[in-house]
């Protein structure tokens, strides 16, 4: 009997709920071939076993929350369900994703055979002026928090004269509740390397890195096997001269994930923010030009020039074109990574992709963006995803980060939470957020202490003000916006721990 | 200390390891050297401050700003095992505070401290990019997920 070959992930989500376990007693057992693959980011089916199935047109079958008591009947191929018949799957849009849960993540053969370093191949037969073009016609913007249009940036770099110029993939964006930059260093390393070679190509660039969250140490370590593979197999190469891509990693700083600082950091220094202008596009890594990106934004590229700008213009809304990375956490039925088009309401996409709230939860709030991203009540569920109409409501995408808080949420906590945050991670180069953090994660502990009366109240929100008018970057500017978005949304929360402090004084 | 001496001199084998590994254009990158240091030692003592200023050719102050600046640098000898969790927005939501409260509990110190032992260092982290499966915590570089307050003694005593 020709043994049966299984799938399982090697994710680092996979493996932190037992994933390797399962794959030490598959390997012992003769009539099974086991392949570890990247994770179809359908985490709440993790650990999840996928099987070939040669009779019919079924696809695989999948098992999943697979434990040790499953692995016979996996083996003798039953039970299961087919991939197919899985929503959370088959409704989304896959492109940046569409290798995720099928290929080796450093197959180099796989890649390619799913057409991998086609955009490259095209990129080097174009003119650099007409890759730009290319991305403007696409409409891609960043994916990280500004949301800036690619092909303006990489214009400036390309126009900016230097004897050496870098290409810089930030992957120490770590707002929490993200994990589709790990994700995609883990499992598809290679797509990353390749809208790397077509930027550097595209703005004439010598030297490149991978600035990594030490939080990552699997995708650290992916990425640079993917390397060393990719210059084996003669592929780093630009221009007949050799292109190095060197993986460095970060040390727990959340301000580096700011590009300026990120750069500072880069050179071996504290990583605290520049004042900008200049941009790093004209003067960036030893004051040369630099392309900054996140690696989403990167991981993008190689599909908009093998399919061109205008397929990736067609997707999505007027102003925010392509397909988002949403990674859903948080109280939720079904967390997980999902790519789908901009425009889908939130609202939907909780129900749809989140399959509603965990078990025995009720929805109270709703936070997209990472820890500077505003909090949300049901009322508000409706809004689009789309960079615009974020911007409108005074919220952020940011990396697509969603985290759904349940009923025993307690917000003033929450609140405080996010100004410790604050605190904890301000560079100190400017004293709206280094001192304003302080003062009020003091502000939110007399309140969540019950000792704090309406004028601190009052006291919290002008600082709160201050930090959002006058900080340098993000951090600051944006710190803020979740405490006040608890405060409009859930006063009761915060007057209730008022009147406890008024009583016992009065 | 009396294993100073020997642990200066693994220092000095170490810091020139890591400057002749870069390059003569590429100068040693203070914080790589750092980050070197302290996986080989666990932390960066501060009296090795003036040592690597000499070989990476910065000032004691350098050192020092760079030192403190990073929340993963450390400059204190670590129990042998490193306890991480995770503080993040999903580790929030699914009740991490619990799960913090039952390692309290279990090693008998807050975060920032080391058990009397010497075996376990409690730290926090704001997020590992495990959210899927949060709340997180990771012991050394094992990952775990989906933690309950309840599993903490048979994660943690596999590490005694
Ligand atoms: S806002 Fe905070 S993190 Fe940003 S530059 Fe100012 S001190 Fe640094
Ligand atoms: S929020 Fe805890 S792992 Fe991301």
């Amino acid at each position: 009997m020709t043994p049966a070959t299984l799938y399982l992930s090697n994710d680092t989500s996979s493996r932190a709920v037992g994933a390797d376990r399962l794959a030490k007693q598959l390997r012992q057992q003769s009539n099974a071939r086991l392949i570890r693959t990247s994770s179809r980011g359908a985490f709440f089916l993790e650990p999840m076993i996928e099987r070939d199935v040669t009779e019919g047109r079924e696809g695989r079958m999948v098992w999943c929350n697979v434990t040790a008591s499953d692995l016979p009947n996996i083996v003798a191929g039953r039970g299961g369900v087919p991939l197919r018949s899985i929503p959370f799957l088959s409704a989304q849009s896959r492109f940046t994703f569409s290798n995720f849960g099928i290929t080796q993540p450093l197959a180099l053969d796989e890649y390619r055979t799913r057409g991998g370093f086609e955009g490259l191949e095209r990129a080097l037969d174009m003119a650099r002026d007409s890759i730009i073009e290319e991305l403007k016609i696409a409409g891609l913007r960043g994916r990280g928090g500004a949301a800036y249009p690619v092909w303006s940036k990489w214009q400036a770099a390309r126009q900016t004269e230097s004897d050496e110029k870098f290409v810089v993939v930030n992957a120490d964006e770590g707002d929490a509740g993200t994990y589709c930059d790990r994700m995609v260093m883990e499992g598809d390393p290679f797509r990353l390397i390749e809208g790397m070679l077509i930027c550097a190509r595209a703005i004439g660039a010598t030297k490149g890195y991978v600035y990594c969250r030490q939080e990552y140490p699997a995708a650290a370590g992916a990425m640079r096997a993917a390397v060393r593979k990719v210059e084996e197999a003669g592929l780093l190469e630009l221009n007949g001269r050799p292109f190095a891509i060197d993986v460095v990693l970060g040390a727990g700083s959340y301000v580096c994930g700011e590009e300026t600082a990120l750069l500072e950091s880069l050179e071996g220094r504290r990583g605290v923010v520049r004042a900008k202008p200049p941009y790093p596009a004209v003067s960036g890594l030893y004051r040369k030009p630099t392309i900054v990106s996140n690696v989403l934004t990167f991981a993008t590229v190689p599909n908009i020039l093998t399919r061109g700008g205008a397929w990736h213009a067609s997707l999505g809304t007027d102003r925010s074109r392509g397909t988002i990375a949403l990674q859903i956490g948080g109280r939720v039925a079904q967390p997980g990574l999902v790519e789908i088009p901009f425009g889908l309401s939130l609202r939907k996409v909780l129900d749809q992709f989140g399959g509603g709230m965990a078990a025995g939860s009720r929805f109270k709030a709703v936070q997209v963006g990472g820890p500077l991203g505003s909090l949300f009540p049901e009322s508000k569920l409706d809004i689009p995803i789309c960079y615009d109409s974020f911007s409108d409501a005074g919220a952020i995408l940011g990396h697509g980060g969603i985290v759904v808080y349940d009923e025993d949420t307690d917000m003033v906590e929450l609140a405080r939470h996010f100004m410790a945050f604050t605190a904890d991670e301000s560079c100190g180069k400017c004293t709206p957020c280094r001192i304003g953090s302080l003062r009020g994660r003091e502000l939110l502990d007399l309140v969540h202490g019950g000792r704090a009366t309406k004028a601190e109240l009052t006291l919290l929100t002008d600082l709160a003000d201050t930090m959002r008018t006058a900080s340098l970057c993000a951090l600051g500017g944006r710190a803020p916006y979740p405490v006040l978005t608890a405060i409009e949304h859930f006063p009761g929360e915060f007057q209730t721990r008022l009147r406890a402090q008024e009583a016992g004084t009065g | 200390m009396p294993d100073q001496p020997s642990l200066d001199r693994n220092l000095d084998q170490l810091l020139s390891e890591e400057c002749g590994r870069s390059g003569p254009s590429d100068k040693p990158k203070l914080l790589k050297v750092l980050l070197a240091v302290q996986e080989r030692m666990g932390y960066v003592p501060p009296h090795s401050i003036p040592q690597i200023a000499r070989r990476v050719g910065a000032t004691e102050a350098d050192v020092a700003g760079v030192l403190s600046y990073y929340p993963d640098l450390r400059t204190f000898a670590p129990g042998r095992h490193v306890i991480r969790i995770c503080m993040g927005e999903s580790c929030f939501a699914n009740r991490c505070s619990r799960v913090l409260r039952a390692l309290n509990d279990h090693l008998g110190i807050v975060i920032g401290e080391t058990d009397a032992g010497r075996r376990f260092t409690l730290e926090k982290v704001y997020c590992m990019g495990n959210c899927a499966v949060a709340p997180t915590v990771a012991v050394n570089q094992d990952l775990f997920g989906r933690v309950e307050p309840e599993q903490i003694p048979s994660i943690v005593d596999c590490y005694r």
